[in-house]
């Protein structure tokens, strides 16, 4: 295995955080209606529509958008090493489909619950991401079973189980959707679909210190990731045990997922793509591989949600249609220059 | 392939013909007779087949008609979005009537092809219910009826524009969902309403009917009232929904209000009573006082 190459490590991930935080300031700014900064900053603590739409409108939803957005790119590197394929990504693990139905459940027999926080001084957040989250846990568990054998996680089983639950899922959901009312099954498409739409700092940040513990231990783990992509007997050899790692990245990558899409929903194609664009651009050391998808991730997401917000103002797209209508384009030129490359030579 | 329907159409025409029973074809509702076993693939058909006085003449509602009472009794025959053939078909309907968008335009086909009577009605308009009252009446052969609702509604209609006539615009925001918040926009009957009620849909240039609309723009736009028409059982949770962003007039003037009501969310002959309940939502000034003091209050507002 490669010496890191810390001069490499240093400059990308400097760069993609100088990118990372200009994305975020512009992102913040941008928006389908225009705001006076400076009238929005001389009133931050009032409640002015220029410093609402600034400090709740938008700098939520954009610090959600780059935590979401990292934390899709992480799980998609790491289940593509650990599964050994280049098509595993976060909406694939059964999780997902889990959180939805548990979100849908929600909407449906709980929409407008709200859990007080400290009593309601912390505020009130909703029931519905609980809800989903409970299901991304109960799915896991299920696939978790479903590929255990003799103690080893079998990513064949990981697969097929977690397509096959995601498939089930689709079906019960689409039953309920129509059991419900009209109305209501509009609201459902909508959530399916995936929104960064928040307005409470608390869920933020709870997502943020959750993602971030979570992308901290998958980093610590990047060189056993190195090695376990050389196959198990030789990272065996090497010194790595492949069943404890892959189980503990298993459940590590689930529960960071079943949390991203118990408040954001299906943000497709960011988990997917970024790892691999990310892989074409800088090689596929996790060491520093991991950083940088998380921080590209980020980016990307921030400005397909802000493009989401203005393309069609006043509308809002489901930001996962501007991930696929950008990414796929992008990801396939990628591709494409790559495999003229490599055969080239 | 294509003559089958026909013949079917004229096998029916002539044992119609024998047994003296007008089973009309689908080109000539009209001219044949009228309808008198109809089934009715939405709610809100339902709801102006009774209003027409003609509830008795349904075999057959979506599992969605619930008013009048007297339709939850009817034989249904499925989802207002997806209704079954068979179940249809074994009705033996001269009429079925639905709502353009709302029926597969293929299931219609396929209806048409076993022999049924299928009249879709537009009603994404105000000015479309109105003409799909006297649509439904001329097939149900009493047009008179028609008329007679049509003028109802017009006169409700009119007795509210003139209550808010004189008073300035609130602007308005509808939604049926606050997570993720999805509103009424232009081209939907609901806007017309808004409209007709004193109010100004903060989304109305939206070519949408419903968009999903971010917090932002509601911001921006600062609606006066904010109204939740969804289906949601907690009638404080919209209140509680905006309660941050008290830029917001509506919110500051607690004017965030729930009214579900399929009154005003079916595009049937309810609207009128709705329209009067959304009216005294948007200008409850106006609605204040006695008929005696008629418009005086609310015209300064």
């Amino acid at each position: 295995m490669k010496v890191l190459d810390r001069k490499k490590m240093i400059l990308v991930n400097s760069a993609l955080l100088i990118l990372l935080v200009l994305s975020a300031a512009a992102c913040t700014l941008l928006g389908p209606v225009r705001i006076d900064l400076s009238e929005a900053l001389k009133n931050i603590f009032s409640s002015t529509a220029d410093a609402e739409i600034l400090l709740r409108a938008r700098l939520p939803r954009v610090l959600l958008g780059i935590a979401i957005g990292g934390g899709m790119a992480v799980c998609g590197v790491v289940l593509q090493a650990l599964l050994a394929n280049p098509l595993a990504c976060p909406q694939m693990l059964g999780v997902s489909g889990g959180a939805s139905l548990g979100g849908i459940l929600g909407l449906i027999f709980f929409p407008n619950w709200l859990l007080p926080l400290a009593g309601g001084r912390l505020g009130e957040i909703s029931w519905i991401p609980l809800a989903a989250f409970l299901g991304a846990l109960f799915s896991m568990v299920l696939v978790y079973r479903f590929s255990l054998f003799h103690g080893r996680l079998h990513p064949y089983h990981i697969l097929l189980s977690g397509v096959i639950l995601n498939s089930f899922i689709a079906a019960v959901i689409m039953f309920l959707n129509s059991i419900v009312d009209f109305y209501q099954a509009q609201g459902l498409l909508f959530w399916l679909m995936g929104s960064l739409s928040t307005r409470a700092y608390v869920t933020v940040g709870f997502i943020w210190f959750y993602i971030l513990l979570g992308f901290l231990w998958l980093w610590s783990k990047g060189l056993a990731l190195n090695l376990i992509t050389l196959g198990e007997d030789a990272a065996m050899h090497l010194g790595v045990e492949p069943g404890a790692l892959q189980r503990q990245i298993f459940i590590a990558s689930s529960l960071m997922i079943g949390a991203m899409v118990s408040v954001s929903g299906m943000i497709g194609f960011v988990g997917l793509m970024v790892p691999h664009v990310m892989r074409l651009l800088i090689g596929s050391d996790h060491r520093l591989l991991l950083p940088a998808s998380f921080l590209a991730g980020g980016i990307f997401l921030c400005w397909a949600d802000t493009l989401a917000r203005v393309l069609l103002a006043p509308a809002e797209l489901p930001v996962g249609i501007v991930t696929a209508f950008f990414g796929g384009p992008f990801f396939l030129f990628l591709l494409y220059r790559e495999g003229r490359r490599s055969l080239a030579l | 392939m294509i003559r089958r329907p026909r013949l079917f159409a004229l096998y029916f025409r002539l044992i119609g013909l024998f047994f003296f029973i007008a089973l009309p074809s689908s080109s000539d509702a009209a001219s044949v007779g009228f309808s008198r076993r109809i089934v009715s693939l939405a709610p809100s058909l339902t709801e102006t087949v009774f209003a027409l006085g003609f509830g008795d003449r349904l075999v057959g509602v979506t599992n969605h008609c619930d008013y009048p009472a007297e339709a939850k009794n009817l034989p249904k025959v499925g989802d207002f979005m997806s209704p079954s053939l068979e179940v249809i078909a074994a009705q033996r309907p001269d009429l079925v009537i639905g709502v353009v968008g709302a029926i597969d335009p293929a299931k219609a086909r396929e209806m048409e092809r076993l022999g049924l009577n299928v009249a879709l009605l537009s009603l994404s308009t105000v000015s479309e219910i109105l003409s799909s009252f006297k649509r439904i009446a001329a097939l149900l052969g009493d047009a008179e009826a028609g008329e007679r609702l049509v003028r109802k509604l017009t006169l409700q209609f009119d007795k509210v524009t003139n209550r808010v006539a004189h008073t300035p615009r609130r602007s308005t925001l509808m939604v049926v969902g606050l997570r993720p918040l999805v509103a009424v926009g232009g081209k939907n009957f609901l806007d017309e309403l808004i409209t007709l009620a004193g109010g100004a849909n903060i989304a109305r240039n939206a070519p949408q009917p419903w968009l999903n609309l971010p917090d932002e723009y509601v911001v921006a736009k600062a609606p006066q009232i904010i109204i939740e028409a969804g289906m949601g059982s907690d009638t404080a949770a919209p209140a509680r929904h905006w309660s941050d962003l008290k830029s917001i007039p509506a919110v500051k003037e607690r004017r965030v209000y729930t009214y579900n009501s399929d009154k005003i969310l079916r595009p049937g002959p309810r609207i009128g009573d709705g329209l009067e309940e959304l009216a005294r939502l948007i200008h409850p000034e106006c609605f204040d006082r006695a008929d005696s003091a008629k418009g005086t209050r609310c015209e300064g507002a």
